[in-house]
């Protein structure tokens, strides 16, 4: 039988204010282990606290303040392992390129993409020289006209090291929006991926037309490779997020969504760092003359293939080996 | 029961009680983005104002900096763009400056916190939320869907739950004072016990009696006696002799047992 609400708040409340200060201390991450065995036992009796409320004083403040009470304890209890040191260097040696290596049909749908932009680009321009007003951005094309390299001047206005961090930084923002545009049903994630391809395509061909193709491969070559790799990572984490959308398979779109987005962004935060990395080269060694061209081409292939090797072998087990050609249609 | 006036998160916890959080709504996460949004601008204002009065010419310390500096200031502006977000929630239990301010937090689908991989899904889907500007597509996706879920939140499998605070002192605050007659009084009136809404409305109404205006404080007093009160118009008259003795009357009929 149900006590008076009064006399009920007055017998348990102690317990529900003891449990109130041990998980403040749990925040604070002062718990001790034998204050631990009580935080356990207090959220057992609160629980059982909250099943009476449910029943004998449904709607009431007791009853939302147990629920509340309850949550809290909860959610300290039931934590998800936390990530540490150990777990990031685990990531990078063997979870980022395992989880590009199970993707590689978005990633290789995603450099299709891309490619084809590129093509398309190009062949826009070399048939109609007048479709490079339309697709290189004027500043380009200004210098273009003059037969100089608009890259020669991004050294002259800025110390090479500022270069090196404002890059860095603006292809971090175009890789997460090309991630992130996943969620439009890939349909965004396209556009970015054959967008940029186009701009690449044009410019290239607007270059090869004027006869400055030497200067663009010049500036391209040492950064080019990572930095588009990843750009075409993140296009495929993008289209795997799109695809979650579309075709979610046996789950509810929504658990399929958040499945797919959580191995989505494994993608994008593994190619981070790199990211960064190859923007100081970008700052650094690509514009101007400080480096001949043959040593930036070499550094370029050098750091692709390393990049690759990284992604293709880092972290692989035997079993991962025998299995690679037979899970290939997923 | 009554049925839920907001929308809910209903969590199965191993113990076998269900756990009901409030979720929150449109208005607190907006709040909350403009106290983490003005606090991002009033730290650059600041540190922005701290520099140039340290130092007289602003543009030659800058290009006089050296390369490892400049690129740790503008990695810095980038960082307080995306990493802010992420390193707070999972620092800080799910919740960020803003969100703290306002009582609402981060939590999964299923009520446990959020880890380091679902923060940074719903972070960098800042970059498709603020689309096509100041968050209009997190809005409509808020409003459309039924846990006030943007496209981040979406993706990520996460939600915002409300936390209140909770007074628990009106409960303790009743039994204090009961006097024999209103004892009496109640003792007569308690044939039958009250309904836990009953007691909610008359221990509210209690908490916040001292407060009221005078008149309104005797005509609540006597709308609740006449809901809870004794049968008979004779007692009845005697408890509404004055707010003392109706209050007295109402305090000690929430505490009375059930035999």
């Amino acid at each position: 039988m149900a006590i008076p609400l009064p006399a009920y708040v007055a017998r348990r409340r102690a317990d529900w204010d003891a449990l109130q200060a041990l998980l403040a201390r749990q925040r604070s991450g002062t718990l001790k282990l034998d204050a631990l065995r009580t935080l356990d036992t207090l959220y057992r009796r609160a629980s059982a606290d909250l099943a009476h409320a449910q029943t004998f004083y449904p709607g009431t403040d007791v009853h939302r303040f147990l629920n509340q009470l309850c949550g809290q304890a909860y959610a300290a209890i039931y934590q998800p392992p936390r990530e540490r040191w150990p777990a990031v260097r685990d990531f990078f040696r063997r979870e980022f390129p395992a989880t590009l290596r199970r993707e590689r049909g978005f990633v290789g749908a995603s450099a299709a993409l891309f490619l084809l932009g590129i093509l398309l680009g190009a062949v826009v321009v070399l048939w109609e020289p007048r479709g490079a007003e339309l697709l290189v951005p004027s500043g380009v094309r200004h210098y273009v006209a003059q037969g100089r390299m608009w890259t020669d001047d991004i050294l002259s206005v800025a110390p090479p090291n500022s270069v090196a961090s404002g890059i860095a930084t603006n292809n971090l923002t175009v890789t997460i929006v090309t991630f992130a545009m996943g969620i439009t049903l890939g349909l965004g994630t396209l556009f970015m991926l054959v967008n940029n391809g186009v701009h690449i395509g044009a410019i290239a061909a607007l270059c090869a037309r004027e006869g400055m193709l030497g200067g663009l491969l010049d500036f391209i070559a040492a950064h080019g490779p990572v930095e588009l790799s990843i750009i075409v990572i993140a296009g495929g984490a993008g289209l795997m997020v799109g695809q979650a959308l579309i075709d979610p398979g046996e789950l509810p779109r929504g658990q399929a969504l958040a499945l797919r987005g959580r191995e989505a962004v494994k993608l994008v935060l593994g190619c981070a760092p790199f990211l960064g990395l190859i923007g100081v080269v970008e700052g650094y060694v690509s514009p101007g003359d400080l480096f001949p061209t043959w040593v930036k081409a070499g550094l370029g292939i050098a750091l692709g293939a390393l990049f690759w090797g990284y992604l293709l072998r880092a972290g692989r087990t035997d079993a991962e080996a025998t299995d690679m050609p037979a899970d290939s249609a997923s | 029961m009554h049925p839920a006036p907001t929308p809910h998160l209903d969590v199965a916890t191993p113990e076998r009680v269900a756990l009901t959080l409030p979720v929150a709504g449109i208005g607190y996460r907006c709040l909350a983005w403009l106290v983490d949004a003005s606090l991002l601008f009033f730290f650059w204002l600041v540190a922005y104002f701290v520099f140039t009065l340290l130092v007289s010419d602003v543009l030659g310390v800058l290009q006089g900096l050296s390369g490892v500096a400049q690129t740790l200031l503008v990695v810095g502006v980038f960082a307080t763009q995306w990493l802010y977000w992420t390193v707070s929630e999972v620092l800080f239990h799910g919740q960020t400056v803003g969100k703290r301010a306002l009582g609402i937090r981060v939590v999964r689908v299923d009520g446990s916190p959020v880890g380091v991989y679902e923060s940074a899904v719903r972070n960098l889907c800042r970059a498709v939320d603020f689309l096509p500007m100041l968050y209009a597509a997190a809005c409509v996706s808020m409003l459309l869907t039924r846990q006030h879920r943007r496209l981040g939140d979406v993706l990520a499998g996460t939600l915002l739950v409300r936390e209140e605070r909770i007074d628990l002192d009106k409960y303790a605050a009743a039994p204090a004072a009961a006097t024999p007659i209103a004892q009496a009084h109640a003792q007569a009136a308690g044939a039958r016990p009250l309904a836990p809404e009953d007691v909610e409305l008359v221990l509210s109404f209690l908490a916040r009696a001292p407060g009221l205006a005078p008149e309104v404080r005797q005509r609540l007093g006597a709308r609740l006696v006449e809901r809870v009160g004794p049968p008979d118009a004779e007692a009845r008259a005697a408890v509404l002799a004055s707010t003392e003795s109706t209050e007295a009357f109402l305090r000690a009929r929430v505490v009375q047992g059930e035999r």
